[in-house]
């Protein structure tokens, strides 16, 4: 029977979601090197496949590792200049001037909508609903610099060396991941060898399975948004779609950034056509709902074999215990977890196991003395 | 020499020695090599367990050196029932499926042994299917001349 088979009972799945809670405290105080790393990952799991058909083609394991990465940032290079170049509508001039456009376009459409509720709703009238939503806007944009800007630029600035660690690591994961696995492999005792091996394949399995699927995952959002968006007449979807695709990877909070972008540049694209900006977001809600319902099932959802209520507590808890980082880290994390801590329980409770562990130990013991007086 | 990138890397002693078990003999020094970089490698000492018998396998082993002693429990006695000797290997069936050993494997002296672990090698299968076909068909002859000797009435190979 595949161990895997064996599922594990009460007492263990308690530990395994304390230790994932335990882990994702520890991730969000160290922030700095889990955001690398998780990039790193993701893109060890994207290029793993071509690195390893370039090692057995007789390439060296460094010269692949090189080429791949260099390759995929090459890529990514190119397709972002070739993104924003062909974008028609971005306005020439500094960031702050294209994010005031489109903060400006995102604004004039909640002022016209709430124009436009106040006219066909006489209650919304009274209420003066268009007032109080500028006024809201001015309490919140008059002091914004002051109280958040500097938070912001400050957390941007300490984020951008570390997430520059990514393409190292994943050059490092890439080169010397199978070395790592077999000097890790080489310190477990004998007797547990074979199993702790197929722990580890198991935990390399699931993290493989949860980030391949996370990445085929964003390439049917990104699809399906740009055709979306492309169909409404909203200007570069595939930026758009890609944007929030990547953005949605941090769950519910990330969906919702993604649709007010994508609403934002929907309303600036055609400021007197508010079905533009409407249309957007009900495309966002039915990519949403064949995201949730049909292609994470068909990817991620296959990948964790958690059962889906737990999955959905984990990730209230998650996002309870370490904020934004708990969000995205605690599905992968407990999936890792989840294969260490049962077959850990296996191999510790197995009395045959351990019974050859402690022979072994007293034939080193024995042959290590044969010519002592002891 | 120009065409000197042509001529086959010689093997190292420890790439000899792979070549030298029946399931690698085949391939070439460059799928020696790769293979090599999946390899895990072991010391036992006398009468250490190897796997036991009923044991859920999940990779074959290769005799560096050193012996092996392979025993059966048969009507409550353990028999033994091969000594295998550098180059054999030992565990094949965990590479076809994930089924329990069917025999117990114990160091007989001091031994290095070779492990390739099932998970590995099906990769390989699916990434360079070359090497997948050439080790599958080593495994193809011994279990022929499993069925051959055991139609001779004297097994002398034997499939764990």
């Amino acid at each position: 029977m595949n161990p895997r088979d064996q599922r594990a009972g009460p007492v263990v799945w308690t530990c395994i979601i304390a230790a994932t809670c335990v882990l994702l405290v520890l991730l969000e105080k160290m922030l700095f090197l889990a955001v690398p790393f998780l990039l790193a990952i993701i893109l060890y799991y994207a290029l793993v496949g071509p690195t390893q058909r370039m090692i057995r083609s007789g390439v060296s394991r460094n010269s692949s590792a090189l080429t791949i990465v260099g390759l995929f940032f090459a890529i990514i290079a190119l397709a972002g200049y070739l993104a924003v170049s062909s974008s028609k509508s971005i306005p020439n001039g500094t960031l702050q001037n294209v994010l005031g456009h489109y903060m400006d376009g995102g604004i004039a459409f909640v002022s016209n909508t709430a124009l436009a509720l106040e006219t066909n709703f006489p209650l919304l009238h009274q209420m003066r609903l268009n007032d109080l939503v500028n006024a809201r806007y001015a309490a919140y944009s008059e002091n914004f610099a002051q109280r958040h800007l500097a938070d912001i630029l400050l957390s941007i600035a300490a984020g951008v060396p570390s997430a520059l660690l990514a393409p190292f690591l994943a050059f490092f994961f890439l080169r010397d991941g199978t070395r790592f696995g077999r000097f890790l492999a080489r310190a477990v005792p004998n007797a547990f060898f074979e199993k702790t091996l197929y722990l580890m394949h198991e935990v390399d399995l699931t993290a493989r399975r949860y980030f391949q699927g996370l990445i085929k995952l964003t390439a049917l959002d990104t699809i399906v948004l740009a055709f979306g968006l492309w169909s409404i007449g909203v200007s570069s979807p595939i930026v758009l779609g890609l944007i929030s695709a990547l953005l949605a990877w941090v769950p519910y909070v990330g969906s919702i950034c993604g649709c007010m972008m994508v609403v934002m540049v929907a309303s600036t694209d055609a400021p007197n056509d508010p079905l533009v900006a409407y249309g957007a977001i009900i495309v966002f809600v039915l990519v949403r709902l064949l995201d949730d319902f049909v292609f994470m099932p068909l990817t991620v959802g296959r990948s964790l074999r958690i059962h889906p209520l737990i999955t959905v507590l984990m990730i209230f808890i998650g996002g309870a215990v370490a904020g934004i980082t708990g969000l995205m880290l605690v599905v992968p994390l407990l999936g890792i977890v989840m294969v260490v801590g049962e077959t850990l329980g296996r191999l510790i409770t197995n009395p045959r196991l351990r019974a050859r562990h402690r022979n072994a130990i007293a034939l080193r013991t024995r042959q290590a003395s044969a010519d002592l007086l002891l | 020499m120009v065409f000197s990138f042509l001529k086959a890397p010689a093997l190292s002693p420890r790439l000899h020695r792979l070549k030298n078990s029946a399931l690698f003999a085949t391939l070439t020094p460059l799928e020696l090599k790769i293979v090599d970089g999946l390899l895990h490698e072991r010391v036992y000492l006398a009468d250490e367990i190897i796997f036991d018998e009923g044991e859920e396998g999940h990779a074959i082993y290769m005799v560096v050196s050193g012996h092996v002693t392979i025993s059966r429990t048969v009507d409550g006695k353990i028999e033994s029932v091969a000594s295998l000797v550098p180059g054999a290997f030992f565990g094949d069936l965990a590479l076809i499926d994930n089924s329990p050993r069917g025999a117990q494997a114990r160091a007989a002296d001091n031994c290095e042994l070779a492990v390739f672990f099932r998970a590995d090698f099906l990769a390989l299968m699916n990434t360079d299917a070359v090497i997948g076909y050439k080790v599958s068909l080593a495994l193809a002859h011994h279990f022929a001349q499993y069925v051959r000797a055991r139609y001779a009435g004297q097994p002398q190979v034997e499939v764990l």
